[in-house]
């Protein structure tokens, strides 16, 4: 296991928790899946995170918001984020901020692979 | 006295006659006339003559001119005639009556009858000559003793036998030419005999000129006299040697081949042939070596005689024909006679002539011991102290006792691989994975294997002797097999043997299974009996009835995904494909699949893209793609393929790969695409940006889900093997979400369909509803309960549809907003509607959520004024706007429990067009309903 790379999904969407780890699993990577930006930063997974698929809009702590926490915790872990708004100014805001990619929901996974791929190489 | 002597004469009880020198009788006397039947005148004269025997007269004459010519008296015998005509032989005794002056004038003779006598006489004379004669003839050694042991004769055999003369023979001490252990004996024997008068016949080695001793049966016997006392005796000797030496090789076969039938250990038995053969052949010492059966070495088999270090050498000494005769023999398959170790050349480079000279042995013959399929299983050899050669003897000796140590060989051997055999089935069936039942053929059973009582729950003792028909067939069938054993034994054939049946049996508890069954019948003679092999077979049934299932569900989870799954081998250019591919493909069954024939379909605008992809997919790389495709109907068709490199094989390159279409999905994609992109104009357009943006996320929400869970469902339907499970729940997934797409377009295409005719009437209930369902993700999200109390005789309101919808969702949400917070209590939420008064209808959201600010109530409609961290600030202030345009009003109020209520109030429509819509609304509305959000 330890071999494959971790990615960590945290998504208030119960449907995205449901479909994304699968198919991310089918391209050979370790899953977990949190629904709240708090679950994850409690989680043991923190620091052996490869990288992070991150829900922009949530209740509570967003996206962005967890994306600053983790900054100020130290830890640099590859973000990809994701949205279902249409908001085009989200995406450099979050790019500005250290992030790999900002998907715009519905994405393909050939973007969503390279966006993993990047941010893999990266780390 | 002359008268009176001549009286006398005529008495004497003999012939008598006087004769002149020339023969002629001048005086007979009466006996004479009377004896020969003549008268004296008749016997006067030559006349006497006539009474000679003709074969005697011309001898008479003679000898009587011999004695008158000596002039002495003489003797001679001669027959002559009685008076009956019977010959009797006379001693006639004839002496000359001399004159004075010397000269005899007259012969007298007498003649006495001796004829019993010489008849006595002539006969025993011939009787010596038969005797000798017989005796000389006889193939026997014949011998006459006197009572002391000294021989008085022998017959030619005996002498030549010595090679003695009888002077020799007589010169030797009493059975000197007895074996020395047979001697003692003898005279023992002679003594008693001699004390009894009885005769006696003994076995003993008598001693041949070349020194070989041969055993001869000698009989004695006493010769008698006439008044019975004993005379001679006479002995007989029968040579019995040949019939001794093979009396004494049967009892010694007789006894070995016992050994061998008893199975008596192999060393004990060619122990003992080595002894019976030295025991027939004296001074030759026996071996016998066996061959491992893997043909390489020698084994010690016996060699009672040899010295010990010599049979260590052998045992296990590798067969090489150049170590010496025992090797040679073995590898050549023939008899190797070493007369001479010590000048044979053969073995001059080997150390086996020093180490037998250093034994003291001189010489070897070695012979092969066949077995009955004529492999050579072991060397049988006669080793001698001097340089010898077998004699013809030793030869059928050697050839004889060959092939016992071969029977003996041959029987342990096979006795081992019995032993083995036995061993190995007995290990067979207890270790067999497979129950063996063994039945006799009444059915009984005699063997029960530990996997049989493991499968059928009894122990082999329980079983054995029983029926196996009552024991392990189920009562239905047992019939059956009764009449199956019976026919077969009828001489009906066997319909089961020698097959494979899958059949039902009963275990010990009474449950049945399935169990795979083969039966053959013991190839023994005697009453057939049969063993079965069972095997459980109630998991592989299940096995197979599962992979039956699982390729059901394959097939079907291809259909409702159109997913079909395939294979290509890139060299062969060889595809299999599952049915799905030939259905989505519209390709028919029957005629062969090929690349080009698969590329003749590719859109011309995707063929640079497919060309790519088969490049890559040549060069061993994996590979996916999107084409579309034309179908021979002209219907274009969207396929996703995803293909996986097989690896580990030998004949070549070939792929295995999943095939999806996705023509809906994309046409469903093209068309929220464009919905989505009218919505972002509309975001643009309009100043309701919540809406629009809350409208774009959740038709992104499902959209995002179908190609997820679509593009997982292919990758697990690619795998090898095809994750059928987790294939069946993506796509139970996607077609929700694709429902749920669905629906929110629909809903939108009502929204949109009427923007261009903003005030109608209109049924506020339906457009709540459509809220609801729109913000359905949201109220989910945000664990809203969401209780609907729409009155079901809602007069229909004029109004904008989309923009009172905006409205509502404006207040639904913020109901959410409001109850974020809250965690002590559930977060319900009511919308409900009603009339007001008559000409009005009224629409209330209420949430339990933080209440009202009484400070901010004041200001709750002001455009930019919003208590949210990320509001805008803009959502109440339109509402408010958008009710005021349709002539009603838009207020807030605090619960009387926690939370606030947000209303508005349109008024109604016309009411001829309220009575159209009446049953509509009726069957449409229902009674409060609650949407509860799972968590």
């Amino acid at each position: 296991m330890a071999d494959r790379p971790l990615v960590c999904v945290v998504d208030d969407d119960e449907s995205v928790r449901e479909s994304l780890p699968d198919l991310l699993r089918e391209f050979g990577f370790a899953v977990e899946a949190f629904s709240s930006a708090r679950d994850f930063l409690a989680s043991e997974v923190v620091a052996r995170t490869d990288c992070l698929i991150l829900d922009v809009a949530m209740p509570e702590m967003s996206g962005p918001d967890l994306q600053r926490e983790l900054g100020r915790l130290g830890r640099d872990i590859p973000i990809v984020f994701i949205t279902a708004h249409v908001d085009e100014k989200v995406r450099p805001r979050v790019l500005a901020q250290g992030a790999v990619e900002c998907l715009f929901k519905p994405f393909s996974q050939t973007a969503l692979l390279s966006a993993l791929e990047a941010a893999i190489t990266a780390d | 006295m002359e008268f009176d002597l001549g009286r006398v004469i005529d008495v004497l009880p003999g012939l008598v006659w006087t004769a002149s020198p020339d023969g002629r009788a001048d005086f007979v006397n009466k006996s004479w006339c009377e004896y020969a039947g003549l008268s004296f005148g008749e016997a006067c004269g030559d006349g006497w003559l006539g009474a000679l025997h003709p074969d005697d007269k011309a001898d008479l004459i003679d000898r009587w001119r011999v004695i008158t010519v000596a002039n002495e008296p003489g003797e001679l015998e001669a027959r002559l005639r009685r008076a009956d005509g019977e010959f009797r032989w006379f001693l006639l005794r004839i002496g000359p009556i001399a004159a004075a002056s010397g000269e005899a004038v007259k012969w007298c003779g007498v003649g006495t009858d001796i004829d019993d006598h010489k008849r006595l006489a002539l006969t025993s004379q011939a009787r010596g000559r038969n005797f000798e004669q017989i005796v000389d003839g006889l193939p026997a050694i014949v011998a006459l003793f006197t009572g002391d042991g000294k021989i008085a004769f022998c017959n030619k055999q005996m002498l030549e036998y010595l090679d003695e003369t009888f002077e020799q023979v007589q010169a030797k001490a009493s059975a000197y030419n007895f074996h020395v252990a047979d001697r003692d004996a003898v005279l023992a024997r002679w003594a008693v005999s001699v004390q009894s008068g009885e005769p006696f016949d003994f076995e003993a080695r008598l001693r041949r000129a070349d020194g070989a001793y041969r055993w001869q049966r000698t009989r004695v016997f006493p010769l008698r006299d006439p008044e019975g006392r004993i005379d001679l005796w006479y002995g007989l000797c029968t040579d019995i040697d040949d019939r001794r030496w093979a009396e004494t090789l049967l009892a010694g076969e007789k006894q070995l081949l016992s050994m061998v039938a008893r199975g008596v250990a192999l060393a004990e038995v060619l122990g003992a042939l080595c002894r019976v053969v030295e025991d027939a052949a004296p001074g030759r010492l026996c071996s016998v070596l066996s061959i491992d059966p893997d043909g390489v070495r020698f084994r010690h088999g016996a060699g009672p005689s040899l010295p010990a270090a010599y049979n260590e050498v052998l045992d296990g000494l590798i067969m090489d024909r150049h170590y010496g005769p025992c090797g040679m023999a073995a590898n050549q398959k023939t008899q190797v006679i070493a007369e001479d170790v010590a000048s044979d050349a053969r073995w001059a480079a080997s150390p086996w002539p020093g180490l037998v000279l250093g034994h003291g042995l001189r010489s070897c013959w070695s012979t092969p011991i066949l077995s009955r399929d004529d492999k050579v299983i072991g060397v049988f050899a006669l080793y001698q102290t001097e340089p010898a050669s077998p004699s013809q003897r030793e030869h059928e000796l050697i050839r004889q006792f060959t092939q016992i140590a071969g029977v003996a060989i041959e029987r342990a051997q096979s006795d081992a691989s019995l032993q083995q055999s036995e061993a190995r089935k007995a290990a067979m069936l207890d270790a067999a994975l497979d129950g063996i039942v063994t039945i006799d053929h009444e059915g009984r059973i005699t063997e029960f294997n530990p996997a049989a009582e493991r499968t059928f729950g009894y122990r082999e003792h329980e079983l054995l002797g029983r029926p196996m028909a009552d024991a392990i067939v189920p009562p239905s069938m047992r019939e059956q097999h009764r009449q199956g054993l019976a026919r077969y034994l009828a001489g009906g054939g066997a319909q089961v043997l020698g097959k494979r049946l899958e059949m039902t049996a009963m275990r010990a508890d009474g449950s049945e299974f399935p169990v795979e069954l083969a039966i053959t019948r013991i190839p023994l003679e005697g009453p057939p009996s049969f063993t079965g092999f069972l095997r459980d077979i109630s998991a592989r049934k299940q096995a197979e009835e599962e992979l039956l299932r699982s390729e059901a569900f394959l097939a079907e989870g291809q259909r409702l995904s159109l997913t079909g799954s395939f294979t290509w081998n890139v060299a062969t250019d060889e595809h299999a494909w599952s049915d799905e591919v030939y259905r989505l493909f519209e390709h028919d069954r029957s005629a062969p699949v090929s690349l080009p024939l698969i590329l003749q379909t590719v859109h011309p605008e995707d063929m640079p893209l497919v060309d790519e992809v088969i490049a890559r997919a040549g060069a061993g790389q994996d590979f996916e793609i999107e084409f579309r495709a034309v179908m021979r109907s002209g219907a274009v068709k969207h396929f996703h393929v995803v293909a996986h490199r097989m690896h580990d094989r030998s004949d070549g390159l070939e792929y295995i790969g999943a095939v999806q279409e996705i023509t809906e999905r994309r046409v469903a994609e093209e068309a929220l695409g464009k919905v989505r992109s009218e919505l972002a104009h509309m975001a643009r357009v309009t100043s309701l940006g919540a809406l629009t943006a809350s409208i774009a996320h959740e038709v992104n929400q499902p959209l995002s889900g179908i190609i997820t869970n679509a593009s997982t469902c292919l990758r697990m339907l690619a795998a090898d093997p095809p994750n059928i499970a987790g294939a069946q729940e993506t796509m139970r997934r996607t077609v929700r979400d694709g429902n749920r797409a669905a629906d929110i377009i629909k809903r939108l295409r009502t929204l949109f369909a009427k923007r261009d005719a903003p005030s109608e009437p209109m049924d506020l209930n339906e457009a709540a509803r459509d809220v609801i369902a729109l913000s359905w993700s949201d109220l989910q999200r945000t664990r809203v309960i969401l209780r609907s109390e729409l009155a079901d005789d809602l007069p229909l309101v004029m109004g904008d549809r989309v923009q009172l919808q905006q409205v509502i969702l404006n207040l639904l949400l913020n109901a959410a907003d409001a109850m974020s917070g809250v965690e002590a209590r559930p977060r319900l939420a009511t919308i409900s509607t009603e009339r007001e008064g008559d000409d009005q209808v009224r629409l209330t959201v209420q949430d339990a959520g933080v209440g009202l600010d009484p400070e901010a109530t004041s200001r709750l409609f002001d455009a930019f004024f919003t208590t949210k961290r990320d509001g805008m600030g803009i959502g109440l202030s339109i509402s408010r706007t958008i009710i005021d345009n349709h002539g009603g009003r838009l207020w807030a109020e605090p619960n009387e429990g926690p939370g606030a209520r947000f209303s508005f109030s349109v008024p109604r429509a016309a009411e001829a067009a309220a009575g159209d819509l009446q049953l509509v609304v009726q069957s449409a509305a229902a009674a409060p309903q609650e949407f509860m959000v799972k968590r």
